[in-house]
């Protein structure tokens, strides 16, 4: 007998993860064959279909460019945080409190020039998601209060903030009582780069691009990294971790609230509850697939807008909703799947299927 | 009678012939271990010896390459834990494994009950089962209010619910006040006394001499003394075989004169990891250009007195001059800067950095002379790497790929040519060459002979006596968080250094 065990590899394979994450698109798109043949529907037109309204033209880009904008701005707070070893669950919540503060500002800010007011809008996300991170940060960095948790919770409370500035001080006069917050001012919108896409891609490409070379290229960074391999190795190598700590958890809010702000004056137009979309936790997801890397988290928050908005589109083909969710989770699993191959070989080893484990598993270390 | 049936010579637990190969080590090479039944059985030796693993074949955690495991005569062959434990065996971890929550009896039950459980009734059962071996215990506390002595207990409870009859404890004393560790005598004696047998891994010995009936000790995988009757032997003798010998390459240093002091330690208490006093009032001088040797059982503050010296643990009281600077509660990087250069005991948990590249580990303490404005600059840092890989030796993939996958020889050889690269004046090394195959021992030995010959004060901690012996000008011994013994390497025996390291004022030699 026989039996596949996973083995780590000394290295990743190089180029492994671009390449695992086609392999898990073909056997996620082959499974989605079954699937939507089952669904009585054609394959060939739904994905056709799907991968036109993704990146079949230019206007196409520009809707998945502005999808991939909140997905890796949440994935780089999620990998900042990471980078030192810190799990940021909290952007879903980061998102909202920068909304929410970049609506204030449309509201205060009104009667300002426009180059302003977009300014005023971004910078006020950045601001409300720093805030929000400022407690679990303070809570982590002073007395090790575990950040997953409180980052998670205060997520639950930035929903229900936002609900009730949409329901109460904040609902429009003129929205015949239905719970809508006005419209943010036209001048307060940002200006568009080309087809529907507007200039947070480019903001969102920079803030990425700076966080890439800092973590890579800084002394900053590099404590950050020595910090997320091993507390101890840090205090070794004489880094202090209190202060360090707290501040990687606000900017990773901060990134987050910029999401905020930009969905707020670039998509949304007005504060809603369903302004982050899930973003948050998707961006989990992103910062997984690009191994915790700032520099990695562009390209997948791309690929991963592009299955969203290619999974959005079949719905007006008549494709349910749920068979949509489900097409895009099986390539999100599939990628994901695949990239544990990058990490690990397969090899078959004599012994019994029914073995627990035992030592035959050697997945991690021995001792 | 069950009596009647066994012949009373039979041993309770028999194991023959172990091996255990773990990718690059041997754990266990060709290890015996005889138990005879309703004893207390100590299992001696160093970090390394392979106690655990053995314990782990017994247990059913590992499967062992060759060899045989019997168990009241029977062969067995255990896949999993529970295998082992259906045969009668019990293991208490040295982390216990327990639901805070829980309340003890729950914790005790926990796997091993079926159905509905009545509170009051499992309670009432475990209170029996724990005054049947006098184990104070409080069936209704949830786990988290317990002290780790009765944590320990309910551990304890947990394998005797299962019906172990032969119990393992790994190392029990270590999470234990002295008085609790008395009283986990009397409760194994009950034990004992009761016909179950208990293997008793520790390297405090005289716990051994003061609970176990017999003793086998174990070095570098084999066993070394099988069974020692304790009434036969005393803990200087235990001792000096843990420590045992290993082949030595290197060649004493010639003798020279050594120069002005350069780390003064005087009257240096702290505490340990758990809170309790590790280090007292310690008084020590390295001068330029010697190599002083610490030796001691592990766990008696040698571990404690390198932290403090490097900044990494609190002192309660005392002070640390380095070159006549007072520098007592200095931060690890200024320490660094005044000059101490600190190889650690756990390489990988502290003084390396694995999932960080070959060349940030190169630059790891000094990564801020590698600075232009907030840059690290590539090329210096690559440049910096490449000179400590040719200079001391490293055997090395790509230099911007992981750390983690060099070999244990040569990440030692990259740490310890980063701490010595910046000549630094003191050099603290614990265990710098545990592990290490007989190469990778030469090269790390060499180093530090090589610091002490360019006028550094090395202090050396190690488990192997041997080494010492060689390589030291001066050798003290800890004990208990004091140094209780200072000899004189070229005349002193290892009987007299293993009497200290047990705690007997012997070493006021030299």
């Amino acid at each position: 007998m026989s039996r596949p065990v996973l083995i780590r590899r000394e290295q990743a394979l190089r180029g492994g993860q671009p390449l695992s994450f086609a392999i898990g698109l073909v056997v996620a798109l082959t499974i989605g064959i079954v699937l939507l043949l089952g669904a009585g529907h054609d394959p060939v037109a739904v994905y056709e279909r799907m991968f036109v309204a993704a990146l079949g033209d230019p206007d196409s880009w520009s809707v998945t460019l502005n999808r991939a904008v909140p997905l890796g701005l949440a994935g780089l707070a999620v990998a900042i945080a990471g980078s030192m070893g810190l799990w940021n669950i909290g952007a879903e919540g980061q998102i909202l409190a920068g909304a929410m503060m970049a609506a204030g500002v449309a509201r205060i800010g009104e009667g300002w020039p426009g180059p302003v007011l977009v300014t005023a809008i971004l910078v006020g996300g950045v601001v409300g998601g720093g805030l929000w991170a400022l407690g679990p940060a303070v809570a982590r960095s002073r007395i090790g209060v575990n950040e997953i948790l409180t980052t998670l919770m205060l997520n639950e409370v930035a929903l229900r903030l936002t609900q009730w500035l949409i329901h109460g001080p904040w609902k429009d006069p003129d929205s015949f009582n239905f719970p809508l917050a006005p419209m943010i001012p036209d001048h307060g919108r940002l200006p568009a780069l080309f087809g529907r896409a507007h200039v947070g891609v480019i903001v969102a490409l920079v803030v990425i691009v700076l966080f890439a070379v800092a973590v890579n290229r800084t002394a900053w960074g590099f404590e950050l990294r020595v910090a997320g391999s091993s507390g101890a190795t840090a205090r070794y190598a004489g880094i202090s971790l209190e202060r360090k700590t707290a501040a990687v958890l606000v900017m990773a809010g901060g990134v987050a609230g910029l999401a905020g702000g930009i969905e707020l004056a670039g998509t949304a137009d007005r504060l809603t509850e369903g302004i982050s979309n899930g973003f948050g936790y998707a961006g989990i997801i992103v910062a997984a697939l690009a191994l915790m890397r700032p520099s990695g988290v562009a390209a997948v928050a791309v690929l991963f807008g592009a299955v969203q908005i290619g999974g959005q589109s079949i719905q007006t083909m008549g494709v349910s909703s749920s068979v949509s969710t489900i097409l895009q989770a099986l390539i999100l699993f599939g990628a994901i799947g695949a990239g544990v191959l990058s990490r690990y070989q397969v090899r078959m080893v004599p012994g019994d299927p029914d073995d627990p484990g035992g030592d035959g598993v050697q997945v991690g270390g021995t001792t | 009678m069950i009596e009647s049936e066994t012949p009373p010579t039979m041993a309770a637990v028999e194991l023959s012939g172990i091996w255990k190969r773990f990718p690059g080590v041997v754990a266990n090479a060709g290890a015996n271990l005889s138990i005879s039944r309703g004893s207390i059985h100590a299992v001696l030796g160093e970090n390394g010896a392979g106690k655990s693993t053995l314990m782990n074949v017994l247990a059913g955690v590992y499967r062992p390459d060759e060899g045989e495991v019997r168990v009241e005569g029977v062969a067995h062959r255990f896949r999993t834990p529970a295998d082992a434990l259906a045969a009668g065996i019990g293991m208490v971890h040295q982390e216990f494994r327990l639901v805070p929550s829980f309340t003890v009896a729950e914790n005790v039950v926990l796997g091993a009950a079926a159905g509905i459980l009545r509170r009051q009734a499992i309670e009432d059962e475990v209170a029996d089962l724990a005054e049947q071996f006098g184990l104070a215990t409080r069936p209704d506390r949830p786990v988290w209010q317990l002290s780790m002595g009765e944590r320990q207990r309910v551990e304890i409870l947990k394998a005797l619910w299962r019906d172990a009859h032969i119990l393992i404890l790994d190392e029990p004393t270590a999470v234990l006040t002295p008085a609790e560790a008395d009283e986990l005598g009397v409760v194994l004696r009950a034990m004992a006394d009761a016909g179950r047998s208990v293997i008793f891994i520790s390297h405090k010995l005289h716990e051994v001499t003061g609970f176990c009936d017999e003793a086998t000790v174990l070095r570098g995988g084999r066993t070394v003394a099988a069974s020692v009757r304790v009434a036969d032997t005393d803990a200087g003798e235990l001792a000096s075989l843990m420590v045992g010998s290993s082949p030595m390459t290197t060649e004493r240093p010639p003798a020279h004169p050594a120069g002005p002091p350069l780390l003064e330690v005087s009257g240096l208490s702290a505490l340990g990891d758990r809170g309790l006093p590790a280090l007292e009032s310690v008084d020590l001088t390295v001068r330029s250009g010697e190599i002083v040797g610490i030796a001691g059982v592990a766990g008696n503050g040698q571990r404690e007195l390198c932290q403090v010296v490097a900044g990494l643990r609190q002192s309660t009281a005392g002070t640390v001059h380095l070159a006549g600077d007072d520098l007592t509660g200095a931060s690890p990087r200024r320490l660094f800067q005044a000059g101490l250069g600190y190889i650690p005991e756990d390489r990988l948990g502290v003084g390396l950095a694995p999932r960080l590249s070959v060349v940030d580990n190169s630059i790891l303490r000094t990564y801020e002379a590698h600075r232009r404005g907030p840059f690290i600059v590539a090329e210096k840092a690559e440049a910096h790497c490449v000179d400590l890989v040719e200079r001391f030796g490293v055997r090395t993939g790509p230099l911007h790929e992981p750390m983690a996958g060099l070999s244990g020889g040569n990440l030692q050889r990259l740490l310890v040519g980063r701490e010595l690269s910046g000549r630094p004046r003191v050099v603290v090394a614990a265990q710098p060459t545990r592990g290490l195959d007989v190469q990778g021992v030469k090269a790390i030995q060499d180093l530090l002979v090589e610091a002490r010959e360019a006028g550094a004060a090395v202090l050396l901690i190690s488990e192997d006596l041997d080494e010492l012996l060689t390589l030291a000008d001066r050798l003290v011994v800890m004990h208990d968080g004091q140094i209780i013994g200072e000899f004189d390497p070229t005349t002193a025996s290892r009987s007299e250094i293993g009497e200290a390291m047990i705690g007997h004022d012997a070493g006021v030699g030299s």
